[in-house]
């Protein structure tokens, strides 16, 4: 437009006085809708890491009375955390927890989408049923699990009665089973949610490519393999990376669950923290453990962070491609 | 054998209905042994062998805990009896605001970012690290900030943590209705002269407002059953509905199941009822723009 005309050298000052104020006005209103977000960066989370940040390099306990009266003690703490063999099972613990549970999650959520993402008679009937438990409060599984899974309970007496033999497991007392218990209850929890996101992803999927490969006679297994899974693979990304990171930080079961025990059978790392701090009152090596479990968990969201911004990248790729093309075709 | 097709096709649907009413069943079982363990008179609570029928059913129990009959007065089931209403005040205030202020403060934020790109792409997932760190890194210093701000067992403070935690995924579901709104709208309600804010707030909001409500309910169930902060921040005053519950089993020695089970179905409805609501729009809540149309 620039070149069509020379305008008035008058009009062309008015316009561009004009375009530089719009220019503030819309800076400001851009930083009035971020205002929030700062706030909360300079109020709450700063201030709080700080405070992290400082106890995690002086020793204090609540039996002190002032906490900026603590010593100085440097990377003391950082190194009493890291040499402390119970902190190294905590993480293998919470690594194989949360390992297993999104793997279990991942697996039958998987499985149920599969079986569900075309219509079938009794289709929604079965979807309420299915998301039930993730409806349910992580504290109330905990005790409802309580309830169930004593030796003499209903869930060995049922197994008993259907297989036949004396089925007696104590699932929450035997220290080797216990944490299989935690996650067999955190599978049970969040199955739901890996099987809400593959559903939503398995019917997302565009139709044609299936279609042109039932046509060529290419069996369900070679289009589940070749065709359906190179499509859902973002959405299996997002299903694997969110389950890995909330089972990670898995605190209400396994807490009012176990305690911790029998033993330190279930001790992972948010139990541990929590107990460290709340119970030992030993806040200076909770705040020590805390930071090296962050920064942790922060290359792996990172890691998790970049790979899903990829997948998404590409996904959006391929949708405006669709889109151009159907734009073609249609214009 | 050689099978025919409508031999194979029924086969597979008959195994296709075996598994998922399997499933169906380890789904809904630990939800039906609540239900009827709220309804059990106290000797069958515990009995061997189980009993899979409370008989005869009795509503002791919620009478019990939530309208703190007597019976128990002068045993050690006392201690707990506690305020299961006030209780239910408190997690309904703070659950309800906190979501409120997400959903309020994430749609601004998210129509920032649709509209004026205030944050990156880049900045849009690291906000979600909000979420993604555990929080049990930061309850300790977090309860020591609140307890030199006077915040510690308060509503306000629970209140603005939730509503810290939740904003993430406030933002994220209100910017995935926002972005279907067309453009057009904006442009006509600016050539109206109306302001930005305006345009925000009696133009965009309104449309998406379906979205927000479903964005709302999300939350909801999110701030509705949290556990780990409202156990470290919540000491006497506030406590939420889930605390009160886990003081069932702290304070008492013998296990009162059929207690516990009637508050914990009254946890629980609210939860599935609003679940059950936006079930369709569960997908999107989780899944960050990945899963479309």
């Amino acid at each position: 437009m620039a070149f069509a005309l020379s305008p008035p050298a008058e009009a062309t000052r008015e316009a561009s006085t004009l375009a530089v104020s719009r220019a503030r006005a819309v800076r400001r209103f851009k930083l009035s809708l971020l205002l929030p977000l700062i706030a909360i960066f300079a109020l709450v989370l700063t201030p709080v890491l700080l405070l992290q940040l400082y106890f995690s390099v002086h020793q204090w306990t609540v039996y002190l009375s002032s906490w900026w009266d603590a010593d100085y003690v440097g990377l003391d703490l950082f190194r009493d955390v890291l040499t402390d063999p119970r902190f190294g099972w905590a993480v293998v613990r919470s690594l194989a927890f949360a390992t297993g549970s999104t793997l279990g999650c991942f697996v039958f959520g998987f499985l149920l989408a599969y079986l569900m993402y075309r219509p079938f008679r009794g289709q929604a009937f079965f979807y309420i049923i299915f998301i039930l438990p993730m409806l349910t409060v992580p504290v109330v599984v905990a005790y409802t699990a309580e309830m169930m899974l004593y030796r003499s309970g209903p869930l060995n007496d049922a197994i008993s009665h259907i297989t036949g033999f004396n089925f007696q497991v104590s699932w929450l007392t035997n220290p080797h089973l216990a944490l299989l218990t935690a996650a067999l209850l955190e599978i049970w929890n969040w199955t739901p949610f890996s099987f809400i996101i593959m559903l939503a992803g398995l019917a997302a999927i565009p139709k044609e490519p299936i279609e042109a490969a039932e046509i060529l006679g290419a069996s369900k297994w070679r289009i589940f393999w070749e065709v359906q899974v190179p499509l859902l693979r973002p959405v299996i990304l997002l299903a694997l990376v969110l389950r890995f990171l909330e089972a990670m930080a898995e605190f209400p079961k396994t807490w009012a669950l176990f305690q911790g025990g029998p033993g330190s059978a279930t001790e992972t790392l948010p139990i541990y923290i929590f107990m460290t701090t709340w119970q030992y009152f030993e806040v200076s090596k909770g705040a020590a453990m805390s930071y090296i479990v962050m920064l942790m968990m922060i290359v792996i969201v990172l890691v998790a962070i970049q790979l899903l911004r990829r997948e998404k990248r590409s996904l959006d790729a391929m949708y405006r491609q669709r889109d151009e093309e159907e734009q073609a075709a249609g214009g | 054998m050689a099978m025919t097709k409508t031999q194979r096709r029924r086969l597979t649907a008959t195994a296709r209905y075996a598994i998922l009413i399997l499933w169906g069943i380890g789904a809904g079982f630990p939800i039906y042994w609540m239900v009827i363990t709220s309804f059990k008179p106290d000797n069958q609570w515990f009995s061997w062998p189980p009993v899979y029928f409370p008989h005869p059913p009795t509503l002791d129990n919620y009478l019990n805990v939530w309208f703190g009959a007597q019976e128990y007065a002068n045993t050690q089931y006392a201690i707990s009896s506690q305020k299961p209403l006030l209780s239910l005040w408190n997690s309904t205030v703070i659950a309800f605001t906190s979501t409120f202020l997400a959903v309020l403060f994430g749609s601004i934020l998210a129509y920032g970012v649709s509209r004026y790109r205030i944050l990156s792409e880049a900045r849009m997932f690291q906000l979600l690290m909000l979420r993604m760190i555990p929080p049990i890194v930061v309850v300790a210093p977090l309860s020591l900030y609140y307890s030199a701000l006077g915040l510690l067992d308060t509503r306000t403070g629970l209140i603005l943590v939730y509503f810290l935690t939740t904003l993430p995924y406030a933002v994220w579901m209100t910017k995935s209705f926002i972005d279907e709104v067309p453009r057009e709208v904006e442009q006509a309600a600016e050539i109206l002269g109306a302001s930005r804010w305006r345009t925000l707030f009696e133009v965009v909001l309104p449309l998406i407002r379906s979205g927000l409500v479903a964005t709302f309910l999300f939350i909801l169930i999110l701030t509705w059953s949290e556990y780990l902060l409202a156990l470290i921040i919540t000491k006497t005053n506030v406590s939420t509905l889930p605390i009160e519950l886990s003081k069932y089993q702290g304070s008492t020695e013998g296990r009162v199941y059929g207690r516990q089970a009637a508050l914990a179905v009254g946890i629980t409805i609210p939860l599935m009822i609003v679940g059950l609501i936006i079930r369709k729009h569960l997908a999107r809540g989780f899944s960050f723009g990945m899963v479309r149309r």
